[in-house]
C-alpha cells in the first residue's frame, strides 16, 4: 500500500497550522515523521485518523481517497492512556472488539500480545497498578491487538527503560518485516535512523525536508568533510583550517570541524595542504550528518 | 450496533463489577425491605394508624397554671385534657417552674376568654394553645350550664352534634396520590444528578486519563456515547428497581401488619408505574446525554460541577416546580410544562397520578420526549466528538454549539 498525503491545509480559529504538506509512506518501510513541538506532525496524523477534517488536499490510498474506517489502523497517540480501574488483558480486548475483532479472536490475541511485550503475568491486574514502563507497553499491546495493516506511533519510546526499549524495536522491526505500514514520530533521533527508510521533517506546519534518509544524508554531506586535532583546541583549529585554500569551516560537530569544500578542489589536494599545515590531526574524512544534525539544520530556526 | 454493545457491555460491566455499587444497593434494598418487615412485628404500628398516632396528645404531661379569678381550676383542666396541672402561685412562680422544666408550659388564666401560654421552646408538633382553648372553652359551657340550670351532657349534644358522613371520590384522590407522587419525583430527580454527574466524571476521567484519542479513533463517537449513557441508564434502573422493587414487594406483604399506612406512598396504582418507569427513564436519558457531552467540553474533573452548572439550574427548577404544582395538578403551568421534554418526566405522572389527563396528552408528550431524547443523544455525540480533543480551558457551550452546527452546514 502508498499512502500519499497531498497537498493537506488545516486550520484551527482562523490560525493555519498546515500550509498544504505532502509526503508519503509505504507498506513494509517506516517513515520517520519529524518536526519540533508544534510543529504540526500530531494534527497531521490526526487528519489520517479521521479525527480532524482537512481544510483542502486528500489523503490517498494506492491513489483512491483514503478512508481510515476502511483500514485497520493502530494508532499510538503521543497523548495516551487506558482505563486505569480496569484489567489489562479486559481492556485490550475491549479495544480489539470495538476495533472489530471477534472476542475469541480478541482474546486470544491480546494474550500473544502480553506474551509478546513479556507481560503475561499482569494481565488481570489493574492498569494503574503497572509500572509506567509496562503500561507503555500494555499501550502497544492494545495498538497492535487487532492485527493493523497502518501503524501510527507518535513518540513510542518515552518512558521506556533501555531493556523495554529493546523489546519494543524488536517488536517494531518485526512489524516493518511483516511488510506493515509503519508511520514513527519521534524525537528521539537515533530510533528514526535505526528503523526509517524514509523521513518528512515538518517546520511550522511545511514539509521542509523529506525522501529516503541515506539519499538524505548523502544530500547533505556532499563536499563536506570532516577534522579533528589531537591537540589543537576547536577555536586555534579553526584558525589554522581557515588558512587552508579551497576549504570553508561551516560547523563544528562531535569535537572537530566540519569543511566545506570547493568544488574545484579535490580531496586529496586539501589532503596534502592539511598535512603540510600544523594541525595535529586526529581525525580527516567525508562527513555523513547525523540525523540529528540533518534536523537541527533544516528545523532549528522558527520560520 | 456491534461496537454500540460492545462498549455498552464494557461500561455497564464496570458499574456491576464496582463492589460500592453491589454493596451500596444491597444494603439500601435490605434494610428497606427489613424495616418493612420488623417494624409492625416490634411495635403495634397498625392501632397507631387506626387511632391517628402524629396528634398531638398530653398524656403524660404537666402543666402549671395560674388562675387568679378560679375560672377554670386544675380539676376541670385535668378532667378535660387527662394531663396533671399544678397551681402556680403568680405569674413569675408560673414563668420559673416552664424556665426549670419542671412543667412542660404554663397557662395565665387572664379572663373568661382570654389566656396567655409559656413555653420554654416552641415545638414543631406541640399544640398547648389549643388543648388549653379546649379547656376554656368546656369552662365558659360549665359555668352557662350552671348558670342556667342546664344539664351539660345535653347541652353539649345540643350545641355540638355528631354528624355522620362519608366520602366517594368519582376521579382520582389528590390526597391519596400526593406523597407517593412526591417520593417519585425525588427518585427521578435523584437518579438523574447522581448518574448524570458519574456519566460527565466518567466522560471527563477518559479525557483527563488520555484514553479519549484511542477511544474515538477505534469506534464512532455515538457508540461511545450512546453506548456509555445507556449503560449508565441501565445501573440507575437496576439499582432504583431492585431498591424499590425490595421495598414495594417488602411492603405487600407486610401491609396487614401496617395496617395500609404507608398506601399514601408505596400503593402505587400499575398505570402510573408504567408511566412513571417511561418517562422517568427518558428523561433521564434526555439529560444523561447531555451530561456525557458537558463531560466532554471539560479536561480536568474539577471543572465538570462549572460546566453542568446550568444543566443542574434547570433540572433543579423543575424539580422544584414539580413538587410544588403537586397541589394543582390541573393547573395550566403543569399542563405546559408537561408536555416540554426538559420536565415532562416528573410532570406528566404527576397530572396522570393527580389530575385529569387525556391518553392522547400522554401519548403526545411522550412522543416529544422520545424524539427530543434522540435528538439530545446526536446533539451530545456530536458536542462529544467535537470536546474530545480539547485540552485547556472549559468549552463553552455557545461555543461548542457554534462550531457543531458550522460543521453540519
Amino acid at each position: 500500500m502508498k499512502l500519499e498525503f497531498k497537498d493537506i491545509r488545516k486550520s484551527f480559529d482562523g490560525t493555519e497550522v498546515l500550509h498544504g504538506i505532502s509526503f508519503e509512506a509505504q507498506s513494509g518501510q517506516a517513515l520517520g515523521l519529524l518536526g519540533r513541538n508544534g510543529a504540526g506532525k500530531t494534527t497531521a496524523i490526526r487528519i489520517l485518523m479521521d479525527v480532524f477534517h482537512a481544510d483542502s488536499g486528500q489523503i490517498l490510498s494506492d491513489g483512491a481517497p483514503f478512508n481510515a474506517k476502511e483500514h485497520r489502523i493502530g494508532y499510538l497517540p503521543e497523548e495516551r492512556g487506558l482505563y486505569p480501574k480496569r484489567t489489562v488483558l479486559e481492556q485490550i480486548v475491549f479495544l480489539a472488539r470495538i476495533r472489530g475483532m471477534k472476542k475469541a479472536d480478541a482474546v486470544e490475541s491480546g494474550l500473544r500480545w502480553l506474551e509478546r511485550m513479556e507481560l503475561s503475568q499482569y494481565k488481570s491486574r489493574k492498569l494503574e497498578t503497572l509500572s509506567k514502563g509496562n503500561q507503555q507497553k500494555v499501550q502497544l499491546a492494545s495498538t497492535l491487538v487487532h492485527d493493523p495493516e497502518i501503524i501510527v506511533l507518535d513518540e513510542p519510546f518515552s518512558g521506556l527503560d533501555p531493556v523495554n526499549s529493546q523489546v519494543l524495536k524488536d517488536v517494531v522491526k518485526e512489524l516493518i518485516a511483516d511488510g506493515k505500514l509503519v508511520i514513527f514520530s519521534s524525537h528521539q533521533m537515533g530510533y528514526v535512523e535505526e528503523f526509517c527508510d524514509t523521513i518528512a521533517i515538518i517546520n511550522s506546519g511545511e514539509v521542509v525536508l523529506k525522501g529516503g534518509l541515506s539519499e538524505i544524508k548523502r544530500a547533505f554531506g556532499k563536499n563536506r568533510l570532516f577534522i579533528s586535532s589531537i591537540s589543537d583546541a576547536p577555536d586555534l583549529l579553526e584558525q589554522k583550517a581557515a588558512k587552508i585554500d579551497g576549504i570553508t569551516v561551516c560547523g563544528r560537530a562531535r569535537g572537530g570541524l566540519i569543511l566545506e569544500r570547493r568544488e574545484d578542489v579535490t580531496v586529496k589536494e586539501i589532503m596534502k595542504a592539511i598535512a603540510d599545515s600544523d594541525i595535529d590531526i586526529d581525525k580527516f574524512g567525508s562527513y555523513e550528518p547525523t540525523l540529528t544534525e540533518i534536523f537541527v539544520e533544516t528545523a532549528g530556526e522558527d520560520r | 450496533m456491534k461496537k454500540f454493545l460492545t462498549v455498552y457491555w464494557y461500561e455497564l460491566k464496570e458499574f456491576l463489577q464496582s463492589k460500592g455499587f453491589v454493596i451500596t444497593t444491597l444494603i439500601i434494598a435490605i434494610l428497606g425491605s427489613a424495616t418493612l418487615f420488623i417494624l409492625p412485628r416490634v411495635f403495634n404500628v397498625a392501632d397507631k394508624a387506626e387511632s391517628g398516632f402524629e396528634d398531638f396528645s398530653s398524656d403524660g404531661l404537666k402543666y402549671v397554671l395560674y388562675d387568679p379569678q378560679q375560672l377554670v381550676g386544675t380539676e376541670l383542666a385535668k378532667q378535660v385534657s387527662g394531663a396533671e396541672f399544678i397551681d402556680a402561685a403568680d405569674e413569675t412562680a408560673l414563668k420559673d417552674a416552664v424556665s426549670d422544666e419542671s412543667a412542660d408550659a404554663g397557662f395565665y388564666v387572664k379572663s373568661e376568654r382570654e389566656f396567655e401560654v409559656f413555653t420554654l421552646n416552641s415545638s414543631m408538633f406541640g399544640d398547648e394553645s389549643s388543648m388549653f382553648s379546649g379547656i376554656m372553652t368546656a369552662a365558659v359551657r360549665a359555668r352557662y350550664c350552671s348558670e342556667n340550670s342546664l344539664d351539660p351532657t345535653e347541652f353539649s349534644q345540643a350545641v355540638s352534634p355528631d354528624i355522620m358522613y362519608t366520602e366517594t371520590t368519582l376521579g382520582k384522590d389528590a390526597a391519596s396520590s400526593y406523597w407517593y407522587c412526591y417520593m417519585l419525583v425525588i427518585v427521578v430527580f435523584m437518579l438523574i444528578v447522581l448518574y448524570g454527574q458519574m456519566i460527565a466524571t466518567g466522560v471527563a476521567s477518559e479525557k483527563s486519563n488520555r484514553a479519549i484519542e484511542v477511544l474515538i479513533t477505534s469506534t464512532s463517537p455515538n457508540s461511545l456515547l450512546f453506548g456509555k449513557v445507556l449503560a449508565g441508564a441501565t445501573a440507575g434502573v437496576l439499582q432504583s428497581g431492585v431498591i424499590i422493587g425490595s421495598v414495594l414487594a417488602s411492603y405487600s406483604i407486610n401491609r396487614e401488619l401496617w395496617g395500609g399506612m404507608l398506601d399514601m406512598f408505596l400503593a402505587i396504582p400499575p398505570k402510573i408505574v408504567v408511566i412513571f418507569a417511561l418517562f422517568g427513564t427518558f428523561g433521564y436519558l434526555f439529560y444523561a446525554f447531555l451530561f456525557g457531552a458537558m463531560g466532554a467540553l471539560v479536561s480536568k474533573i474539577e471543572d465538570i460541577s462549572r460546566s453542568v452548572s446550568g444543566l443542574m439550574i434547570i433540572i433543579m427548577f423543575v424539580y422544584f416546580f414539580s413538587l410544588f404544582q403537586l397541589f394543582d395538578a390541573d393547573g395550566i403551568a403543569i399542563k405546559v410544562l408537561s408536555f416540554l421534554p426538559i420536565s415532562s418526566y416528573t410532570t406528566m405522572f404527576a397530572r396522570a397520578a393527580m389530575g385529569s389527563v387525556a391518553a392522547w396528552e400522554i401519548v403526545l408528550s411522550f412522543v416529544i420526549l422520545l424524539a427530543s431524547t434522540v435528538g439530545t443523544g446526536m446533539l451530545g455525540a456530536a458536542l462529544y466528538r467535537m470536546g474530545t480533543l480539547r485540552y485547556g480551558n472549559p468549552i463553552k457551550l455557545t461555543h461548542a454549539l457554534k462550531t457543531v452546527m458550522k460543521r453540519r452546514d
